[in-house]
């Protein structure tokens, strides 16, 4: 089962540790010229993410002092990494397809 | 920011709650990366409002479940689609569209009129540079509950001397002039001002110079300034005017420059300016007479509060060091802005709610017209959703035909207000010119509001339907082939009833209010007749006129002439003229009274001539009225209003009792007699004391009188004989605009009586659209009661109770309604008491009135379509 786009790149995101929000959508929007996220859907994808245990919120007394304290920090769960490289895979087998299809040369 | 705030109203509680500030800081970030990379913020702002609404309606209807990715560029495909499909709708059932767009163009083109009305006389900025800084000064006497009488020249210089708060101060008043010396002799009206006063404003001359500060100094040579309007009609526009030598009143002047084409001031009637000299004066320069508007210009920096604070102890200081001319009076500072809009602020803002309340009517409607709609659409909404339609998708559907709606109706509605301001231009007097409806037009901000208008419209007569269609249980809907059951539908139908009632009477209430007021003005005793009477206005220049008896005899000339005119019943004049605007105050002393020391004794001088009360029909109360013995030589003669006489005597009779102006010397005045009230200011302003001089005798003077010729006939048809008449007695003497007094009188009222008209007619649209609104809710109860109708009928019911039925259930309602709206009538009414004239918020008359309108308007919209159940046919409702 496929995952959808947002959810696999906020994932790939998260790889690299916790994050917060908006870091995240930067990250996201430096990955690739996408349409501007916006907060409704980013946040309902978040929420749904957590509902599915895909990420989950860190503990607040573990966040960096110096930081705002409203922000919300969250991190990959184990369901979470897995399904990131469940859908990695995907995408790899289904990158190698299209070469073999000469869709894609080795450059581009 | 605050605006996305307001978006995120969208979502359930609990998500803003857990991810709001988020929300909102991940939305400035992508502002601000818009900007930086210079992409289109208006498209971010779409993207956001489709995905606060998308995703708001979605988080509301899943309550948690786990979300659909919804993102922008599919969202809009889907509006597009929407859209499109939304047209071939409408253009499908052109009745239902005509109905709904024709009342949402009413609505909105009303709203974008008064709003390009608040726009043009409260939103737009003051015509001059740093209009916040801009203040008016004026002497507070709180004794007397005033704070801004005119200000007397020394102080005037004493306060621009003192204070430690203000740029600079400039004096200002304003006096006819005559233009002569070069071609056509010319009556003009000139500003007088201290130098400064164009600094002040920052006004530049578009041609020469404004005034130097020499110019204010007694005896130097004096240059003025042309409007630019002047400028155009007497000097053809020549730009070799300036440096050119005028005379004005016999006095030499020099042309110094000419006013931009976009100066306006306040007073429009002004056509030039010149200097006005009060510095280095031989005699002292007077405490006591009162005559100057002060403007000024704060330092930058200085608050208002800063600027009063100075200006209370500039104030203290010449009280102490003038106590006789100053112990009554400090000096106060009032904005501008605040002097210029603040009179007409609460009646705009009431046009404003009231024409709010017309839309919400308006947009009840349409939302009845579309559940209509949708009760007929529920079976295609129902397949829909059986073949996969997201319910959020059908929502957003039923929500995007109302957006186009919308559109459609805002679009009409420019028409309509189109149309609306050209009527109101002509409906409401302009007022001041500054502020006034000069600039009332469709400009861009306008536009922006009727766009905002339009969409807020849309969504809020969209999101009822929208819901109810979105909540409405599809296999429900195909079993009973789209009928639809009762319940929740008609408790929903029942609130827009009520709701319609609710508002229409509020907003009645509002209009029974304006037009009680309104009546209650105009009942108002004015205290002379303003019907049949000519008035035409004589200055007599003081460069020709120089001695007082050249001035009497030539309008006493005049004033025989004038009675001798073909259809005049004689003429007789006055100084002031009542609700000319003219006015002037003295002390006065008055033997055997002792003033309290804070409340001095003060009277309105007025100079007229024989005859005056009978040309004008005031009542003489006591005593005789000035004849043509009371002359030079006679004994001094003064007559006084009733206010006077009660206010300075009153327990006994002034009859023979002595007054006397200060700074006249120790000459009294013998009281001979007591006029009737006459109302000066206006018919809803207050009578002040007021002292009657013979122009004969030596202690009145006057240059300028307003004569009066009551007419047999029409008295506009006098104004050519009036004219021949002057000229005849001096070729030279230019003539006012002849008015009647039926059109002073109508100017006086002008303002309340549009104010009513508008407000009336408002409130007539609701009714209208509220009649209209109920009966479509109560036609649509009717079918959607049909079957039910025939069951009762084939029991037995006899057709009559099914039409009381239907008539109880609309009393009951109307009832609900009206308890609110009336109660929110008074409510709204007594933030607006200001603008009531003798008339309590909760007027029961009014309150009565309107209760039974709505009532029988109610009972009437019920009563169509309770005639058409009475005559259901029971078998064919049954088989249905």
């Amino acid at each position: 089962m496929a995952l959808k786009p947002l959810v696999f790149q906020v994932l790939l995101s998260l790889a690299d540790g916790e994050r917060h929000g908006w870091s995240l959508v930067r990250e996201i929007q430096q990955r690739g010229d996408f349409d501007p996220i916006m907060p409704g859907n980013f946040y309902r994808t978040l929420r749904g993410m957590l509902a599915e245990g895909l990420i989950e919120e860190t503990d607040p007394a573990a966040k960096p002092q110096e930081d705002d304290e409203r922000r919300r920090y969250f991190c990959l769960t184990a369901a979470g990494s897995a399904a990131a490289v469940a859908e990695a895979r995907r995408l790899e087998a289904l990158v190698a397809e299209s070469r073999a299809k000469k869709l894609l040369t080795k450059r581009g | 920011m605050r605006l996305y705030r307001l978006l995120l109203l969208a979502f359930p509680a609990a998500v803003r709650r857990e991810f709001g500030d988020d929300m909102t800081a991940l939305f400035a970030m992508q502002v601000t990366d818009a900007r930086r990379r210079q992409r289109s913020v208006v498209r971010l702002w779409m993207l956001a409002i489709a995905d606060a609404i998308a995703n708001g309606l979605a988080e509301r209807r899943s309550g948690g479940r786990a979300p659909r990715d919804w993102n922008g560029r599919r969202l809009i495909a889907a509006f597009l689609t929407d859209a499109r499909y939304a047209l071939r709708m409408l253009v499908r059932q052109p009745g239902v569209t005509f109905v709904a767009v024709a009342t949402l163009a009413l609505g909105i083109g009303a709203n974008t009129a008064i709003f390009s009305a608040v726009n043009a006389i409260l939103l737009r900025p003051l015509p001059y540079d740093d209009p916040d800084r801009l203040m008016t000064v004026w002497e507070k006497r709180p004794a007397e509950g005033v704070l801004d009488n005119v200000v007397a020249p020394a102080d005037v210089l004493d306060w621009a001397r003192l204070n430690t708060t203000f740029e600079a101060m400039a004096a200002m008043t304003s006096t006819p002039v005559d233009l002569t010396g070069s071609g056509e002799p010319e009556r003009l009206n000139a500003g007088v001002v201290s130098p400064p006063f164009f600094d002040i404003l920052r006004v530049r001359a578009a041609l020469g110079r404004t005034f130097t500060r020499d110019e204010a100094i007694v005896g130097k040579p004096r240059g003025v300034l042309l409007t630019h309007r002047l400028w155009v009609s007497r000097f053809g526009s020549d730009p070799s005017v300036v440096g050119r030598a005028l005379t004005l009143n016999g006095g030499p002047f020099e042309v110094a420059g000419v006013l931009p084409a976009s100066f306006e001031f306040s007073d429009e009637s002004i056509d030039l300016w010149a200097p006005l000299q009060l510095e280095g004066s031989a005699q002292p320069l007077s405490r006591a007479s009162h005559q100057f508007f002060v403007y000024a210009r704060t330092k930058p920096g200085v608050t208002l509060q800063q600027a009063r604070l100075d200006m209370e102890r500039v104030g203290t200081l010449l009280q102490q060091q003038y106590p006789d001319t100053n112990r009554t009076h400090g000096a106060w500072v009032i904005p501008l802005e605040e002097r210029l809009r603040g009179p007409v602020r609460s009646s705009l803002l009431l046009l404003l709610g009231a024409v709010a309340f017309v839309l919400l009517i308006a947009c009840v409607n349409v939302a009845n017209i579309l559940l209509a709609r949708a009760a007929g659409r529920r079976r295609e909404m129902a397949v829909r959703a059986a073949v996969g339609a997201g319910r959020a998708r059908l929502a957003g559907q039923m929500l995007t035909e109302s957006l186009v709606l919308a559109a459609v109706g805002g679009a009409c509605g420019l028409i309509v207000a189109n149309w609306s301001i050209q009527a109101l231009k002509t409906l409401v007097p302009d007022g001041i010119p500054l502020v006034g409806l000069a600039h009332l037009r469709l400009e861009p901000r306008v536009l922006a509001f009727t766009a905002a208008v339009s969409l807020v419209t849309g969504i809020l007569f969209g999101v009822l339907p929208a819901w109810q269609l979105a909540r409405q249980d599809p296999n429900g809907a195909l079993k009973d082939g789209g009928r639809g059951p009762g319940g929740v539908r008609r408790r929903l139908r029942v609130a827009l009833v009520v709701s319609e009632i609710a508002l229409a009477s509020l907003l009645l209430v509002a209009a029974g209010l304006t037009l009680r007021s309104f009546l209650k003005v105009l009942s108002q005793p004015a205290g002379f007749r303003t019907s049949g009477t000519a008035t035409v206005t004589i200055a007599l220049p003081g460069a020709r006129y120089r001695s007082r008896e050249a001035y009497f005899t030539t309008f006493e000339t005049l004033r025989e002439r004038f009675g001798a005119a073909p259809g005049a019943r004689g003429a007789s004049a006055t100084s002031h003229l009542p609700l000319s605007g003219r006015d002037g105050r003295r002390g006065i002393n008055i033997e055997g009274f002792v003033p309290s020391s804070d409340a001095p004794t003060r009277a309105h001088p007025r100079v007229i001539m024989p005859g005056y009360f009978d040309a004008m029909g005031i009542t003489l109360v006591a005593g005789r009225a000035f004849t043509a013995a009371d002359r030079e030589g006679s004994a001094p003669v003064a007559i006084v209003n009733e206010t006077m006489a009660r206010r300075y005597w009153p327990d006994s009779s002034p009859i023979g009792r002595r007054v006397r102006f200060n700074g006249d010397g120790a000459v009294w005045m013998e009281v001979v007699g007591v006029i009737g009230d006459v109302k000066h200011w206006g018919l809803e302003a207050p009578v002040n004391p007021e002292l009657y001089q013979p122009l004969g005798q030596p202690l009145a003077s006057a240059s300028l009188m307003t004569f009066v010729v009551p007419a047999s006939g029409d008295p506009a048809s006098l104004a050519s004989a009036l004219r021949e008449a002057v000229h005849a007695v001096d070729p030279n003497l230019p003539v006012s605009t002849i008015r009647t007094m039926d059109e002073i009188a109508a100017v006086s009222v002008a303002t309340r009586r549009a104010g009513m008209q508008l407000v009336g007619a408002f409130g007539l649209l609701a009714l209208v659209l509220a009649a209209a609104g109920i009966h479509g809710v109560m036609s649509h109860l009717v079918a959607l009661r049909t079957g039910e109708i025939g069951v009762r009928m084939t029991l037995g019911a006899a057709p009559h109770s099914v039409l009381s039925l239907f008539l109880r259930e609309g009393a009951v309602q109307a009832m609900i309604g009206l308890a609110l709206g009336l109660t929110g009538g008074v409510l709204l009414m007594r933030t607006f008491r200001s603008i009531l004239y003798g008339v309590e918020p909760a007027d029961p008359l009014t309150l009565v009135a309107v209760g039974t309108v709505l009532l029988a308007t109610a009972l009437a919209a019920c009563a169509l379509p309770a005639r058409r159940a009475m005559r259901v046919d029971p078998v064919t409702a049954l088989r249905s």
